[in-house]
């Protein structure tokens, strides 16, 4: 059971200890990554609602991007195997898509299923082009500006030759329109021009949005964070109820203006530190364990390799179990996230009167 | 005049949204001393960080401003506060009538969701100002966002109603305008991106979007009157009406009935 405390390698229950020393201590800890199986998000909630912590995901940039624009416009989204199945027009928009093993899955495929069953399938980009794309708009001043000229032309707001007018009306033309992106590089007035346009698009064909893959579990921690507090993820309880704010609880921010103290950083699934974590006194629960990776390092199993855990998968759009695979460690040799995670919230219980 | 004096840096980030002219009006000094301002697990109440000195009059001054002090005066109704410093998030954020005064810089989204009254900020303003929060439906709501120095970016955006004034904006000033007049001496890219009406007016900008059409040069009676009413809140904003103006025509990609008015 490796654990350190300040380098040193320790028993469980020292590390423990002193964990529960460090975020008791805290007037403002922050609990970040949340890049974990479902049960390890839980008791992250559950020890923020303890100690009166924040918390803040590892990929809140394009969960941001997502939920801002979903809050304001909608959203018409599809899935993966619906776009594979159907789709006979894909938009891409930006550079991140084309590197993305959904769009390798979409180009080997031909739409088999719905009223473009048996048709070609076109891939068009909008900004990056790629050898696989029959239609290339460049979008030189930008993605943002390439986006609202389609939609302008999908309006019929402007009409004069172009590609992108080519492009808007290869796409009206389509029987069911799929417009990959990525929420991190397209931001979120990019995400509401890109709903806008799927919205116009329906006017007259089938139309849907699909965000592609993230490399985080953001999408596990959106429905748990919705269901434990009925916020996004960005929430903070150190007035005991839950308060959403995604400015005042992004965890960066807290580091670099010096108000957090104490930062807690959970990633069951691997996923690199942020520069941020050595400036304050910090505790890390991960799969790749380093002694040098926080003061207090306890390593955890990986979900869905050491230990069995629910993740997203991105190939079904929902969360399901995925068993320990054969060869990982035995599970009594690395304890799951949410187990030591319960333990600290047991641990500050004695002392804490912040139970929420 | 109540004065409330800073007396050391804040140890976390403090919500003064409690803490107005007329909220205190009726408290003895004990009770106000008593309020708690503080957002972490420990808390803080008003006497620890600020001397407390009450007149019951409508006129509040906190001496000594600091980037934490988050809602300044954003449930005012009617009073003046004003801040001899800085101040951090939602400055009179929702606030529905009165005015405040900052002789500093204010924090992101300053002014946001404001229905009345009038905000100035001496210095300049974080992201967002007269912006929307996450999830609110508009950013300024018909209150008037005078500032004076550089307003971050996404100045405006998503405000319905209301007049907001700034000397430089950052990138997408008005982006996704729902309504109302936006008056800036300079502004960044994108300005007006998204926006469905309203009126931006301004004095250079950068990189305009292809969806912006320009529809030639007027000589509107609105203009005139747009800057008699500019004239009793900034001199400067209120020239740039008095230069020769081109209007441009847009979003093309959502509804395109805002507009922006660039002097010459």
């Amino acid at each position: 059971m490796p654990a350190w405390v300040k380098g040193a390698s320790t028993d469980m229950d020292t590390a423990i200890a002193a964990a529960a020393e460090l975020l008791g201590a805290a007037r403002t800890p922050v609990i970040a990554g949340l890049n974990a199986e479902v049960s390890a998000i839980r008791a992250a909630y559950d020890l923020a609602g303890r100690v009166g912590a924040s918390l803040d995901t590892l990929g809140a940039a394009g969960t941001y991007a997502e939920l801002g624009a979903l809050s304001r416009s909608g959203a018409m989204t599809s899935t993966p195997a619906e776009v594979v199945g159907r789709a006979d027009a894909v938009l891409v928009v930006g550079a991140k898509p084309w590197s993305t093993e959904l769009t390798g899955r979409i180009l080997e495929a031909r739409p088999s299923r719905g009223r473009a069953a048996g048709a070609e399938r076109a891939l068009m980009a909008l900004g990056t082009g790629a050898p696989q794309a029959a239609l290339t708009v460049p979008a030189e001043g930008g993605l943002l500006p390439g986006l609202a000229l389609l939609r302008a032309h999908l309006r019929g707001h402007l009409a004069e030759a172009s590609p992108t007018a080519d492009l808007a009306r290869t796409l009206a033309a389509s029987l069911y329109v799929a417009v990959l992106y990525d929420p991190a590089e397209v931001g979120e007035m990019g995400v509401e021009t890109i709903q806008g346009l799927v919205i116009d698009l329906n006017e007259t064909t089938r139309a849907f949005s699909l965000a592609v893959p993230g490399e985080t579990q953001d999408r596990a921690v959106v429905p748990v964070a919705a269901w434990t507090t009925g916020q996004a993820p960005r929430t903070g309880f150190g007035r005991r109820v839950p308060e959403h704010d995604p400015w005042r609880f992004d965890a960066a921010r807290q580091v670099a203006a010096g108000e957090a103290d104490a930062a807690l950083w959970l990633a069951s699934v691997p996923a690199p530190a942020p520069g941020w974590l050595s400036r304050i006194p910090s505790i890390a629960l991960v799969g790749d364990a380093s002694p040098e990776a926080a003061e207090v390092v306890i390593a955890v199993g990986v979900p869905g390799r050491d230990l069995g855990g629910v993740l997203w998968n991105e190939t079904r759009g929902a969360l399901t179990y995925w068993p320990a695979r054969a060869g990982g460690a035995v599970a009594a040799d690395l304890p799951s996230a949410a187990s030591v995670l319960s333990r600290l919230t047991d641990h500050l219980a004695g002392r804490s009167d912040t139970a929420c | 005049m109540s004065t409330l004096t800073l007396r050391e840096a804040p140890p976390e980030r403090l919500d003064l949204l409690p803490i107005t002219p007329l909220s205190l009006s009726g408290l003895s000094q004990g009770e106000a001393e008593r309020l708690e301002i503080g957002t972490s697990r420990r808390g803080v109440r008003l006497g620890d960080i600020f001397t407390v000195s009450l007149d019951g009059s409508d006129t509040l001054t906190i001496e000594g401003g600091h980037e934490r002090l988050d809602q300044v005066g954003a449930a005012l109704s009617e009073g003046t506060l004003r801040v001899n410093g800085d101040v951090g998030q939602r400055l009179g954020a929702g606030m529905a009538g009165g005015r405040i005064t900052v002789s500093g810089y204010a924090g992101p989204y300053a002014g946001s969701g404001a229905t009345g009254g009038l905000i100035t900020v001496e210095g300049d303003a974080g992201d967002h100002a007269g912006g929307a929060l996450y999830g609110a439906k508009a950013g300024l709501d018909g209150a008037t966002l005078i500032v004076r120095g550089r307003a971050g970016d996404h100045c405006g955006d998503r405000m319905r109603r209301g007049t907001i004034l700034v000397g430089r904006a950052g990138a997408h000033a008005g982006a996704r305008m729902i309504a109302g007049t936006l008056a800036a001496l300079e502004v960044g890219d994108l300005p007006g991106f998204g926006m469905r009406r309203g009126t931006l007016v301004v004095g250079r900008h950068g990189a305009l979007s292809p969806t912006f059409v320009e529809t030639g040069s007027h000589d509107l009676v609105y203009l005139r009157l747009l800057a008699r009413h500019l004239q009793g809140l900034s001199e400067a904003h209120a020239a740039l009406l008095a230069r020769p103006l081109r209007r441009y025509s847009g979003d093309l990609a959502t509804l395109a009935k805002g507009e922006i008015w660039v002097a010459a």
